[in-house]
């Protein structure tokens, strides 16, 4: 795989890592025929950003073909995992970005699991950012927007407004709508002192929104903490944020779409036991223990359904996100995720109950691509390491100490092939010089 | 126990702002008092703030609109309210193109100060973005803590310099050491030192003028009799200082200081219609 970035498309690109740094630690870099996806969920489970260019977005892009190593190997790229903490630093100062970088090189090197990211500055200077990942499939929410009965569609400046009267401390917001208005207030845990928190409310004219539909009066509490990323991606981006949801404990979808590109956040909400015993939700999604059967047959159906087809989930699924509804009103909801491993069905339906290692197995999608995974792994196991090892360092070597080199070797290149070799070279010649150095010790001694 | 008050200029807003502001630094919670004609803001020096107290009083009719209030009982028409300044500095923060704000005493779940702020929109109807501030309403047999600090019997009274050089200084001194001493004369000249094993700092200021004070007869008797280049010096919790300069976003159309020796210093502050005293106590 290989896409160049844009001067201009830049700051956007950043803003998308950024908003992605702050749903979770590390991410998936998924690209596809039609362009990139970027995926990230929480380690709770309760928040999914999907953010997809569009080929269109970038100067060049290139998935498969094209690019000769790609063609003798004969190999899909294959999504990958990446860590944030090393992504981030690459996008760290998007207004500097857009000054000083002219374009972004980003490739796949299968072989030797890293994906490049070469940044194109000004004067002549050129960045390199070798990382590694790890092979796996990304998870997905499955989720359908257009069932849900209450769609807002507000420009993105609108929502930011909103949002500022917030302190950056606030962690939860509540957004309350009926057919004749709509309220954002912050939400303290009934735990919280209330004689100390400072509780905000902000009443809104529906008139103030590009689109209004409200079939449900709802009250719908979300972390404001997760949204924020995409706060900032939608300002770079200027495009109208589209906001779908439903009752209380249904999550919340936070979508902008573009020509280019297209960005979902969806958020779970928490449920509210008061409101459950009344509701009038069909049974096939209804909440609580009883219908944990029900349950069942039905994540077996999604499961199928979507390990069949890797392309994102949207508008092919018919069925509505299910989440369960814990015993206590303050625990937060699982989105459902695909895939899961059907034989934990039983405890998986708790959404709350899974832990950490059932969250890893989940992270193996289709069993046969699991299996050539697992032996290519253990095969490599130990020159991965090693390999993990030197790309660490080389990414030290190249991130702390490029412009070191260039003084000493003299050459600064403006082709990304001539770096590549010019950065092995040196990782070569370093290496050598240490084995000059102890030779001539021994010999000393002897 | 009623109040209800309303501002509808921007540019009071904005120094209403920047007061609340400057308090917010000083103190993490303080107490307002409220009478018919004034607003305070107390912190009294107990040892749980490190000995300092602040007493900062506005004139309301130069803020509000409107502004009514109705204390505890006819005879004492104050109220007193313990809060959390950071709050009301927050809410008032995102007010600054408001239309109105109102800001009134509630009681939802507790006491609250409810900050009511009417933002234009694009709509027919404003945006109304409602703080509700939780407050603790102090009763009157406490009200004798928080009586108004005398002017103590200093020994130099000299005015300050440009807050924003001082402040600078100061930043830097902070890295270096913990207390810093101030020292002063009646002839205008003031020194800021700080002394660790390693170094010593020393940043001179002359020429600031001594504020001439009412003749007091006791007062007199300290300051007349003193040499005019003999330096009154009080060592104090450097922190303590940065806070008071930090917060200042307005050079303040007067500015002083009163040093007690190794007792106290005392600051005041004056804006046109807001008078802000600081005391910060000498480290033994």
């Amino acid at each position: 795989m290989k896409c160049v970035i844009g001067g201009g498309h830049l700051r956007v690109f950043g803003r998308a890592i950024h908003a992605i740094a702050r749903i979770s630690d590390e991410f998936w870099f998924d690209p596809v025929e039609k362009g990139l996806a970027l995926r990230s969920v929480n380690s709770s489970r309760s928040a999914c950003a999907y953010i997809f260019f569009s080929s269109m977005f970038f100067q060049h892009y290139c998935w498969t073909a094209g690019s000769k190593s790609c063609q003798r190997e004969k190999q899909l790229p294959l999504p990958c995992k990446l860590i944030i903490k090393s992504v981030l630093p690459v996008f760290r100062c998007v207004n500097m970005l857009e000054r000083n970088v002219e374009k972004c090189n980003i490739y796949t090197n299968i072989n030797d699991r890293h994906i490049t990211f070469q940044l194109i500055c000004k004067h002549g200077i050129v960045k390199t950012h070798n990382l590694t990942f790890q092979e796996c499939d990304p998870l997905q929410a499955v989720f359908a927007k257009h069932m849900c009965p209450n769609v807002l569609k507000l420009q993105s400046r609108l929502l930011t407004d909103i949002m500022i009267h917030f302190p950056m401390s606030q962690e939860e917001v509540t957004l309350a709508v009926t057919p004749m208005k709509v309220c954002f207030k912050s939400y303290t845990e009934e735990d919280t002192d209330f004689s100390k928190a400072m509780h905000t409310e902000i009443q809104l004219n529906p008139d103030e929104f590009d689109y209004f539909q409200v079939g449900v009066d709802s009250e719908v509490t979300f972390c404001l903490k997760e949204l924020r990323g995409l706060l900032a991606f939608s300002e770079a981006t200027s495009t109208p944020v589209s906001i779908h949801f439903d009752r209380s404990g249904k999550p919340i979808a936070f979508s902008i779409e573009d020509m280019v590109l297209e960005a979902s956040f969806i958020l779970a909400t928490l449920s509210d036991i008061e409101n459950e015993t009344a509701s009038e939700q069909p049974p096939r999604f209804s909440q609580g223990q009883d219908s944990k059967s029900e349950k069942t047959s039905v994540d077996r159906d999604s499961n199928s359904e979507a390990i069949a087809s890797r392309k994102p989930q949207w508008n092919g699924n018919s069925q509505n996100t299910e989440l369960v509804a814990p015993r206590s009103p303050l625990a937060k909801q699982e989105i459902k995720i695909i895939p899961k491993i059907s034989n934990k069905d039983t405890t998986g339906t708790e959404g709350t109950t899974i832990t950490e290692t059932d969250d890893y197995t989940m992270l193996e999608a289709r069993p046969t691509h699991f299996d050539y995974h697992k032996s290519k792994l253990l095969h490599t196991g130990i020159g991965f390491c090693t390999w993990c090892i030197t790309c660490v360092v080389s990414y030290l070597y190249k991130y702390c100490i490029f412009q070191f080199h260039s003084l000493f070797f003299g050459a600064v290149s403006f082709k990304e092939k001539d770096a590549i070799n010019h950065i092995l070279h040196s990782l070569a010649t370093a290496s050598d010089t240490e084995e000059d150095s102890v030779n001539m010790q021994r010999s000393q001694v002897l | 126990m009623r109040f209800r008050a309303k501002i509808v200029d921007l540019a009071c807003l904005n120094h209403f702002s920047r007061v609340v502001n400057t308090v917010a630094r000083l103190a993490k919670t303080c107490t307002l008092r409220l009478t018919a004609d004034k607003l305070y803001f107390i912190l009294s020096d107990k040892v749980a703030n490190g000995g300092v107290s602040v007493w900062c009083e506005l004139c309301q009719g130069n803020f509000f609109d409107e502004f009514q209030m109705e204390g505890v009982a006819a005879e004492h028409n104050e109220i007193y309210l313990e809060l959390v300044p950071e709050n009301l500095s927050r809410a008032l923060k995102t007010a600054q193109n408001a239309k109105t704000v109102k800001i009134k005493l509630t009681n939802k779940h507790c006491p609250c100060l409810t900050v009511a702020v009417e933002l234009p929109s694009l709509s027919s109807s404003s945006r109304i973005v409602t703080h509700d501030i939780p407050v603790g309403v102090i009763p009157r047999r406490l009200w004798n803590d928080f009586r108004e600090p005398g002017v103590p019997d200093f020994d130099v009274s000299i005015y300050l310099p440009v807050l924003k050089t001082m402040k600078s200084v100061v930043e830097r001194m902070k890295n270096l050491s913990n207390c810093i001493v101030i020292e002063a004369n009646l002839s205008g000249e003031m020194n800021l030192k700080i002394e660790t094993d390693l170094v010593s700092v020393t940043t001179h200021f002359k020429d600031l003028g001594n504020p001439p004070w009412a003749s007091d007869d006791e007062c007199q008797s300290s300051a007349q009799g003193r040499d005019l280049e003999s330096m009154a010096e009080a060592r104090i919790d450097i922190k303590k200082l940065l806070q008071l300069l930090a917060g200042q976003q307005v050079n303040p159309t007067k500015a002083l200081c009163n040093i007690v020796s190794r007792r106290i210093v005392h600051f005041i502050l004056l804006h046109e219609d807001v008078s802000l005293q600081y005391f910060i106590p000498a480290l033994a």
